[in-house]
């Protein structure tokens, strides 16, 4: 079954088309990678996915639900966003504290969950230092456990490694990685082949809002006969993934 | 309700940690305040006289040296007046007291038996005030007593007035008459013996004029005092007008201050993660606005309890003075929102908003005390939000607002918060859709 379903998705902004009917499914447990360049329409995507931006027009379904504004559909969705949204001047465990209490979490189960947050991000020896004191890395997986706290069934998450050095990207890996084993459900947004390619299940390649091509990723490389995703992509746009 | 406090307490949080936002909360507004107040009042030494008002009811020569000698005095800056202004300048704090001399205090030279021929009207409150006016009063009163017996005084007018009646009086026996006749007449001589030793040896007369002094004090002259409540409708020094103003900045700092964290949230990236959490577009404005209410209440609140402990500051209505800050933070609040959208990035809300205020400030009281403006600025102020607040917050402290007074400026504060509020979270809305 289906965890997201987006069917004929637009959005523009201004004379600007962002998503120009976009559609695809994610299947449940499925890592589903959005690769593309930057100004693809990746983020417009996640975006209208998650109900932070109303869609022109088209339809997403989520977990069997058509509303993603729906608090109880924001329950199920646990987001990473291409910025570093945290709050520079709390620590690690009050930013994750704030955000869980957002959540509904409350008493011993929000304790708990910080503490698997921090265990599972590598964080808990820094966890009463202030995000303006941590690396690229570290600001980075604190964002990505900040939007799993409440341990969302389908996590989107936008560009999560843009900016990290190679280890950090690795610890970030395992997080995903891991995450694929607990059955979640991930679409994963990139401009990195080298990333969709060691995480994704299947990969949608996307250029000026549409969708060029989409299957797993050997499935692209037979298709193409490329001997990589940049040269699948090289060869569906012309250009190359990071122009 | 609880994601709108845990958003509140998590901005209150932000901002005690931002230093430079909160030295524009509380720091800056403080040392405004301090320092507009401090230049305005200069020195205990320069202390300015004391006006009061004399009502010379009795209209005698005595009365007249008793005015001239009140007059003499540096400490004092004496006024005549008829009873009824002076009693209402006092009320109103405009005087600090008033002396009224009744009809017949010439006659008893203001030591008349069960009759106080001399009234002191002023504010129970002014307690140093009034112990230091009474020895004034008191000097001049035998200053007036002694002048009366030199050629020139009314002494001994008095003396022949009081034979001539004796003389007329049918009430008293012979014996009576006679006894008070020789006093009356020893007293005249001994008058006499005075000039002519003041005359060849004045530096002996002031030593026995300095006895006559001492033995009067101890009985003092016949002096009622007479309670005037103040209606508290006037600043009794400068930190009553500068702490409204530095109430005003504390106000503006906490509206830039989150107009500015707003667009910081929304660049960095957390508004957006606010927006996605399972709670409505309503409670994450909801939650904003009351951190910023709530800042501007506490920052206010201690500015003025402050200024009330440490520079005496009247809070003569404190009820008024709650609704005042309420409606004073809400307004500002509703602003905060409506800058909050002037622009997307933090230079064109800092400018724009700093602008906005900086101009309402200054027109409003803010820089400028209202008292002090011409005519045709205190016009223009009425289109500051400024103005309000700091008409609101003086209205409370000691303009003696009645509750009809409050309600202009408590209005047009809500009103404000309310068109600012709604406006701004529309926008913002509309911006991140």
């Amino acid at each position: 079954m289906a965890s997201i379903e987006v069917r004929e998705l637009k959005k523009s902004y201004g004379t600007v088309v962002a998503v120009d009917g976009l559609s695809f499914l994610v299947d449940r447990g499925e890592c589903f990678g959005l690769l593309g360049p930057n100004g693809a329409g990746k983020s417009t995507t996640i975006n209208c996915v998650v109900g932070a931006l109303q869609p022109d027009s088209g339809q997403v379904t989520i977990e069997g639900e058509t509303d993603p504004t729906r608090p109880s559909v924001r329950m199920k969705i646990g987001v990473a966003p291409q910025s570093i949204a945290l709050y520079e001047d709390l620590t690690a465990q009050e930013n994750l504290e704030f955000f869980g209490k957002l959540y509904g979490l409350s008493g011993d189960l929000l304790k708990t969950r910080i503490e698997m947050a921090l265990e599972f991000s590598g964080l808990a020896e820094r966890r009463k230092g202030r995000v303006s004191t941590f690396s690229g890395g570290m600001q980075r997986r604190l964002n990505l456990v900040c939007g799993i706290l409440h341990d969302p069934p389908v996590i989107l998450l936008d560009e999560p490694t843009a900016g990290v050095d190679p280890q950090s990207r690795n610890l970030l890996f395992d997080n995903i990685e891991e995450l694929k084993r607990l059955g979640r459900t991930v679409v994963y947004t990139t401009h990195y082949m080298e990333e969709a390619q060691r995480l994704c299940d299947r990969v949608a390649i996307i250029d000026q809002g549409k969708i060029l091509a989409l299957d797993t990723v050997e499935g692209l490389l037979r298709a193409h006969k490329g001997a990589d995703l940049e040269a699948v992509f090289l060869h569906l746009t012309g250009k190359k993934l990071r122009d | 309700m609880n994601a709108i406090v845990t958003i509140a307490l998590k901005d209150l949080r932000l901002l005690a940690r931002d230093r430079a936002g909160f030295f524009w909360v509380l720091g800056f507004p403080f040392l405004m305040a301090l320092f507009f107040g401090a230049i305005s009042s200069g020195g205990s030494e320069n202390r300015a006289a004391m006006p009061i008002a004399v009502v010379d009811l009795d209209r005698s020569p005595y009365s007249r040296a008793f005015l001239s000698e009140l007059r003499k005095s540096e400490a004092l800056q004496v006024r005549e007046a008829p009873m009824d202004s002076a009693r209402l300048l006092v009320r109103r704090g405009q005087l600090v007291a008033y002396v009224a001399l009744w009809p017949g205090v010439g006659k008893s030279m203001g030591f008349g038996g069960d009759s106080a021929g001399i009234e002191l009207g002023l504010d129970p409150s002014r307690r140093a005030e009034a112990g230091y006016l009474r020895g004034l009063v008191t000097a001049a009163t035998f200053s007036t007593l002694r002048g009366q017996f030199t050629p020139t005084g009314g002494g001994r007018e008095m003396v022949r007035l009081s034979l001539a009646a004796l003389e007329s009086d049918t009430t008293r026996t012979r014996d009576e008459k006679l006894r008070a006749t020789s006093v009356l007449t020893n007293l005249e001589r001994l008058m006499v013996a005075l000039d002519s030793s003041e005359a060849s040896a004045g530096t002996a007369t002031d030593k026995g004029a300095s006895r006559a002094t001492s033995t009067e004090t101890a009985a003092g002259p016949n002096m009622r005092v007479v309670d005037i409540a103040e209606e508290e409708n006037g600043p009794r020094n400068a930190y009553e007008i500068t702490f409204p103003s530095s109430v005003m900045w504390a106000m503006i700092g906490v509206c830039m201050s989150f107009a500015i964290s707003i667009v910081h949230e929304r660049i960095r990236g957390t508004f957006l993660r606010l927006r996605l959490a399972p709670i409505s577009r309503s409670q994450i404005l909801a939650g904003k606005g009351l951190a910023a209410f709530l800042a501007a209440l506490g920052a206010t609140t201690f500015l003025l309890l402050f200024a009330a402990v440490v520079f005496k500051v009247r809070i003569s209505n404190p009820p008024a003075l709650a609704v005042a800050l309420v409606a004073a933070a809400f307004c500002f609040t509703g602003i905060m929102m409506l800058i909050s959208v002037f622009g997307r990035t933090h230079s064109a809300v800092a400018g724009a908003g700093w602008a906005v205020l900086l101009i309402m400030s200054m027109t409003g009281g803010g820089m400028i005390p209202l008292i002090a403006m011409p005519a045709w600025m205190q016009t223009v102020s009425n289109f500051s939000l400024v103005k309000w607040g700091v008409l609101a917050v003086e209205g409370a402290i000691w303009r003696g607002f009645t509750p009809q007074e409050m309600a202009l400026p408590v209005g047009i504060l809500l009103a404000a918060g309310v068109v600012g509020f709604a406006i701004g979270a529309r926008a913002l809305s509309r911006s991140e859709s």
